[in-house]
């Protein structure tokens, strides 16, 4: 391989038929006289510019599109040499740290020796301890191209903005199960709003036995085995999901604030309490409307009840997992759109108000399809104050416009599956931790189950990865009509 | 006014190409590759020689020459007329010299056939003996082969015209004879010098038709071409085949270069450009030398 030319961060590097190297590769640009070494990343293989080569082609097919026949008698053996250039190709590579004494440092400001450098792959093994990827809470993403193992440090998606992308059934869910499961075996806290019914049954093996995580898997699902009574309610979640989730608008929150605190100081408060205090209450009639189908809103969701008994208790679960780690699963599959934003409404609410409450230490909440469920306001929320809270939020999603602009920029760590659509790229490119070209160029071409992940998990060294399988009982299948049949 | 004849004969054509591919501390490094095209039953085959790398200095380029001359015509009486042995000269030399060897090894194997040469059947030039010339028409002759060379440039004027753009209205195909030609010597014109117009368009050439064959034999010739080649712009298929596939590309060139330095250890000079130098942007105009 040789070094031709470097325009910004950008690395172009000639490379001969017998040098293999692929997309995502690591490179180690080293100029021995100036000590030091670039550690560049290829993002494209293109033939490298040859002249003649259109005159080569079109010559081999004069003859209407055949190939024209004869022989060659070329005693000097010169036709190897041609296809020799011929192939060359040209490697185009994102610079991405310069190394000097096993120091790594982000710099690309210096030149290597066009003529003296030399150019070798980096081991991926060699890259992570030099760019110190490691950790005391190990997470095993999966296998690199060279089939090293990829390792992340829990505590890097700690206190972080994660976002796991990619197009349909290209293994998003799973990675978002393997960081979840890892997770809660390092005695996290995991908050799941589960869209499709796709985490409920990850206690279990895939031959349906019981696996280690079983205890600590607490599937919700909303109108069934979770239920709340407004006894178990504070008035500002209640209040969050009439205006956010039902659209009250503030005059009536005013009044249904009244009507909350009378049937409070008298102990009444139920769901029948609640109609019959709105139907009683001297108000305007339109106030007391808009209160009425708000009501019926809520007791036709089916999630709020006067009888507690036989429900489970989110904040039972969330205390038992702070202590031996674990994963609360909300079920939102059969839930309608407006059930679903009153359920996450209230365990949002109920989230912040254990947290700032330092009942609870922090919150790992993944969250699958948010935009169906998560109203306007909670993504400036999700960037801001929630990180202070002690929320730290995974989106997974395969539509990724669907998600903010400046939930991009923020995101610390992004898990990128493939994607063909130039807009979907688009999108993703966005984010501040990686470059557009990267994204671009890498993304396009990864295979299914692999996964390009950029972020402080990796040190901003954009890997590829293999994700590892996982023995749990997959749920996330998509139903067909045309089955096979055995 | 020519008729296609769609009788069978096997069309030839013969091309040879030559490029200086580097320079060296004493001289240069010169490539030389020729090939022959044959369309036979429909199907056009090639067989290409070369490419051939030489070193030619100044103290070597009589020896390289004389030796590739008794190596290509053993028979031939003698290589006296090297002539003077210009170093620039040198690729063209050589590759004439394989050319006319080409030349002569298809009109001794082929029979019956169309042979086709790129310029014309002049000879008594250093590059192409008189005697070298008549043996190779004689030879083609013998075995029933008939020589037909087409000139793409010609300096050939009436009346202060070249005679290739001096075209009648009439349809094409024809061509028209040039009668009074008559060459300084030692100059020798084996061939009856005609403007061959084949196709349509505006293009004509010099077409060179043995001195030997009677005038029904080369009017037949030019129409078994017809009839046998594909022609475009009046000028055969096999004949720009020949010559596609022995021109070097520039990627042909750099992959020359590479098997020299690897296989030699030699190291290609790039040689300041003196009039770049010079005069900039203004240093090789249009037709500048």
């Amino acid at each position: 391989m040789k070094l031709y030319r470097k325009e910004g961060n950008i690395l172009q590097i000639l490379s001969f038929p017998n040098e293999t190297v692929e997309k995502g590769d690591y490179l180690l640009v080293e100029d021995a006289e100036a000590g030091k070494a670039l550690i560049v990343q290829v993002i494209d293989v293109q033939f490298a510019s040859i002249p003649g080569v259109l005159e080569e082609l079109l010559r081999s097919l004069p003859d209407g599109g055949e190939l024209i026949q004869g022989a060659d008698f070329d005693p000097l053996e010169i036709a190897p040499h041609i296809t020799y250039i011929q192939d060359a190709s040209l490697i185009v590579c994102k610079i991405r740290a310069t190394a000097e004494n096993e120091n790594l440092s982000p710099s690309s400001s210096w030149l290597p020796s066009r003529s003296q450098s030399t150019i070798r792959k980096l081991p991926i093994p060699t890259l992570l301890k030099l760019a110190k990827v490691d950790g005391k809470l190990p997470i095993i993403l999966g296998s690199t191209k060279d089939s090293s193992p990829l390792t992340i440090d829990a505590s890097s998606l700690d206190g972080r903005l994660n976002i796991i992308t990619g197009k349909k059934e290209t293994g998003k869910s799973h990675l978002s199960k393997l960081l979840m499961l890892s997770l809660v075996g390092y005695k996290a806290t995991v908050v799941v709003f589960d869209l499709n019914g796709e985490y409920v049954s990850l206690g279990m093996t895939s031959d349906e036995k019981r696996n280690a995580y079983h205890d600590k898997i607490h599937v919700f699902a909303p109108s069934q085995n979770f239920k709340v009574a407004l006894k178990q309610l504070n008035l500002h979640v209640l209040l969050g999901i009439l205006i956010h989730a039902l659209h009250l608008p503030g005059t009536s929150a005013r009044e249904f604030r009244r009507i909350w605190q009378s049937l409070k100081e008298r102990d009444m408060l139920n769901m029948y309490e609640l109609g019959e205090a709105i139907r009683n209450w001297h108000c305007n009639q339109l106030v007391r409307d808009a209160l009425f189908s708000r009501y019926y809103a809520l007791v036709n969701s089916g999630f709020f009840t006067d009888e507690a008994a036989g429900t489970m208790l989110l904040e039972e679960c969330l205390f038992k997992a702070k202590e031996h780690g674990g994963a609360i699963i909300v079920n939102l599959k059969n839930t309608s759109a407006i059930d679903r934003q009153i359920v996450v409404e209230y365990v949002l609410g109920k989230l912040i108000e254990l947290l700032t409450s330092w009942k609870l230490a922090a919150v790992f909440l993944f969250a699958e399809e948010a935009h169906l469920y998560l109203r306007e306001t909670y993504w400036d929320d999700i960037v801001t104050r929630m990180r202070h809270f002690g929320i730290f939020t995974t989106f997974i999603t395969n539509q990724p416009d669907t998600i903010r602009e400046n939930i991009y920029r923020q995101a610390d760590n992004i898990f990128l599956f493939n994607f063909t659509n130039e807009h979907d790229l688009e999108v993703v490119s966005r984010a501040a931790r990686v470059d557009a070209e990267t994204v671009k160029f890498i993304a396009r071409d990864l295979p299914p189950h692999h996964c390009l992940t950029l972020g402080k998990a990796v040190r901003d060294f954009p890997m590829v990865v293999k994700v590892k399988a996982l023995d749990v009982k997959t749920m996330g299948e998509t139903r067909l009509f045309f089955r096979e049949h055995d | 006014m020519l008729k296609p004849k769609h009788e069978p004969a096997t069309v030839a054509a013969i091309d040879t190409s030559s490029m200086k591919i580097g320079e060296t501390n004493t001289g240069m490094l010169i490539a030389v590759r020729g090939a022959t095209v044959c369309k036979q039953n429909k199907q056009y085959k090639y067989m290409r020689l070369g490419p051939f790398i030489f070193h030619v200095t100044d103290e070597n380029k009589k020896e390289v020459y004389a030796i590739l001359q008794t190596a290509y015509f053993t028979a031939m009486h003698e290589h006296a007329h090297q002539g003077l042995l210009n170093l620039i000269q040198m690729p063209t030399r050589i590759a004439t010299l394989l050319e006319r060897w080409l030349q002569t090894s298809l009109a001794k194997t082929l029979n019956n056939s169309l042979i086709l040469f790129d310029g014309s059947l002049t000879s008594g030039t250093p590059d192409t003996p008189t005697q070298q010339m008549k043996e190779t028409l004689h030879a083609a002759r013998e075995r029933g082969n008939i020589v037909l060379a087409f000139s793409k440039m010609t300096t050939l004027r009436v009346n202060g015209h070249l005679i290739t753009e001096m075209l009648p209205y009439y349809k094409p195909p024809y061509m028209l004879e040039t009668i009074g030609l008559k060459p300084k010597p030692p100059i020798v014109l084996f061939g009856d010098v005609y403007v061959a117009r084949l196709t349509h368009g505006s293009y004509a050439f010099r077409l060179d038709i043995d001195k030997e064959a009677s005038a029904t034999q080369k009017i037949e010739a030019v129409e078994k071409l017809l009839g046998n080649d594909l022609l475009s712009q009046s000028y055969p298929e096999t004949l720009r085949l020949a010559h596609i596939l022995c021109t070097f590309t520039a990627n042909e060139v750099i992959a020359m270069q590479h098997f020299i330095t690897h296989k030699y250890g030699l190291k290609i000079l790039n040689r300041p450009d003196i009039h770049r130098l010079l005069f900039g942007p203004f240093g090789r105009g249009e037709g500048c030398s």
